[in-house]
């Protein structure tokens, strides 16, 4: 570990370890990365899933998990709303295909409750396609928090154990039944939690994604008016590459190791990160591969935007996007209203 | 610039049909000879490319790929533009899925050329023991609504090839007969853009929404 990297933590500690969390400062020392042991509380915290004043924290667990449970047997008492749950049925199973953790029967089950709920919860939109994808990284992390503790008792204040066991190898049927639902439940009430700022995504028309796609293409415009000009000239439209970044967050794009460390930056951005900075981020994300498109016809263009070669992709790969995107953010948030607007 | 136009003739095909009857396995059979368990599902589109030889004619087929659930279809229907072939795919061992064809065709219809050349594919066609759509009914289905019909497996590949071979191959004599009536400059391969069944209609290149 680097000597900032152990003086970050420090800080972050002495941050977490006050009785009353101070949130710029939390989202300061998180911005560039949270270590992956204090990650599950720091989300906690900056989803505002976990009140700041430790005190209120066990009661206020308690009663969102209890909360969840009562749901959940309510809504699978009554007869399945069979559109939303049979879409459910057939994308679970493709969820993170090949990863054992996601083929395992278990977490499935928990996948199909999760979303089942939401959807249920959320008429407006539903489930849609791709919203699989975003439960992931949380229940990854929040997973990460049990594997391998000694004590399974749930530690409210600050976790001390470091886990060294990968989630995505582990068979969530060896834990206890109560961490399992401790799981589920917090990784349903923060999924919702990020939903909340991105709903426009997935409502009828999904006018969310259609707005952010106008707005990119405007801003690529102004930064890389060759790159705009190539791709207009081959009649490249970003409805047909950058919905998919737009829909699943660029975790189509990227590891969910890499989304992981994306993720921790979102939520030290604010309530409208997952839809404002992550515009900024996708459009940096364009840019980096500006030199090989301006190579490219059509065709080529496609196929590359389609699969990018981002497997060897690292925290400091993900870093050098973050700070891309927090310049762009920093020149044209307030030109917002400039960008996109009809006419 | 890439590869250029080593092609006589550029055709846009859509697949589309509900969610999980193998679209993308079909696309990726076609394209890669590849089939996939388990593959995510699609979001937004796909694309891929293949180049088969018809009446020694080189035909380069611009294949998209389309996402199956409903709230997509208000984002899809804007890649039926050019599109000169369309399949319609169902699973012939999940009956909803064939019973959605017609609202599929509705969807055709209202958003993509008139003239676009449509083949209703019954794909699983290995899940024997599971069939629960009778090849007679979803022939007579085709036959009454003027469509070609075919049953594959991008799982064993069977048909795979020759369900795009016969689409290519009708597109190509409704092509190549259209372009000997009037001229043949309509046929102008360029990246990105199709050629339209019907020469006369304007290509809308940029399309801007809301």
């Amino acid at each position: 570990m680097s000597s900032r990297t152990s003086r970050r933590r420090e800080r972050l500690i002495r941050c977490l370890t006050k009785d009353d969390v101070d949130m710029a400062d939390l989202m300061q020392i998180s911005w560039q990365g949270i270590p992956a042991d204090l990650r599950p509380i720091v989300w906690q915290l900056l989803l505002t899933y976990l009140p700041l004043p430790s005190a209120q924290r066990l009661n206020k667990l308690h009663v969102k998990r209890q909360e969840y449970a009562s749901l959940t047997s309510l809504t699978f008492s009554k007869p399945l709303e069979q559109t939303i749950w049979h879409q459910i049925a057939i994308d679970v199973p493709r969820t993170r295909p090949g990863v054992p953790l996601w083929a395992d029967p278990t977490t499935q089950r928990c996948l199909e409750r999760i979303l089942y709920l939401w959807a249920i919860r959320h008429p407006a939109s539903g489930y849609v396609q791709g919203i699989n994808d975003l439960v992931t990284p949380f229940f990854h992390v929040f997973l990460s928090f049990y594997i391998g503790m000694s004590s399974l008792r749930l530690r409210l204040s600050l976790p001390d154990h470091r886990s060294d066991g990968d989630p995505s190898t582990f068979s969530p049927s060896h834990l206890p039944q109560s961490a399992l639902t401790a799981i589920e439940a917090d990784s349903f009430w923060c999924l919702s939690n990020l939903l909340d700022g991105i709903q426009m995504n997935y409502i009828h028309g999904q006018p969310g994604i259609v707005n952010a796609l106008n707005k990119m293409s405007e801003l690529v415009g102004r930064l890389d008016h060759k790159l705009s000009q190539h791709l207009a000239q081959e009649g490249v439209e970003y409805m047909q590459f950058a919905f998919r970044w737009m829909n699943c967050l660029l975790m189509r794009e990227l590891s969910v190791e890499n989304t992981i460390r994306m993720w921790d930056t979102y939520m030290c951005e604010g309530s409208q990160a997952f839809s404002q900075f992550h515009l900024f981020v996708c459009t940096a994300f364009l840019l980096t591969w500006s030199q090989q498109l301006l190579e490219m016809d059509f065709q080529g263009m496609i196929m590359f935007l389609q699969s990018l070669p981002t497997q060897d992709w690292n925290d400091r790969n993900i870093e050098e996007l973050m700070g891309k995107a927090w310049q762009l953010s920093n020149t044209w948030k307030d030109a917002q209203g400039h960008l996109g607007a009809p006419g | 610039m890439a590869e250029g136009s080593n092609y006589d003739y550029l055709f846009k095909i859509v697949l589309i049909g509900e969610s999980g009857v193998g679209k993308s396995n079909l696309l990726s059979r076609f394209t890669r000879n590849e089939f996939n368990q388990d593959s995510k599902s699609t979001i937004g589109v796909e694309f891929a490319t293949r180049t088969i030889t018809v009446d020694g004619k080189v035909v380069k087929a611009q294949i998209w790929d389309t996402a199956g659930q409903e709230r997509y279809r208000a984002i899809t229907a804007a890649y039926y533009r050019g599109a000169v072939g369309a399949l319609l795919v169902y699973d012939i061992s999940k009956h909803a899925t064939f019973v959605n064809v017609a609202r599929w065709l509705k969807e055709l219809r209202d958003h993509a050329d008139s003239n676009i050349v449509i083949m209703l594919v019954g794909n699983k066609s290995d899940l024997k023991h599971l069939r629960a759509v009778l090849t007679d009914e979803a022939k007579q289905f085709a036959t009454d609504n003027g469509l070609s019909f075919i049953e594959t497996s991008a799982l064993d590949a069977t048909n795979v090839e020759a369900a795009f071979q016969t689409i290519l191959t009708d597109i190509y004599h409704i092509v190549s007969s259209k372009a000997l009536e009037t001229s043949a400059d309509a046929i102008r391969p360029s990246g990105g853009e199709s050629i339209k069944v019907e020469p006369s209609q304007e290509p809308k290149q940029q399309q801007k929404c809301c």
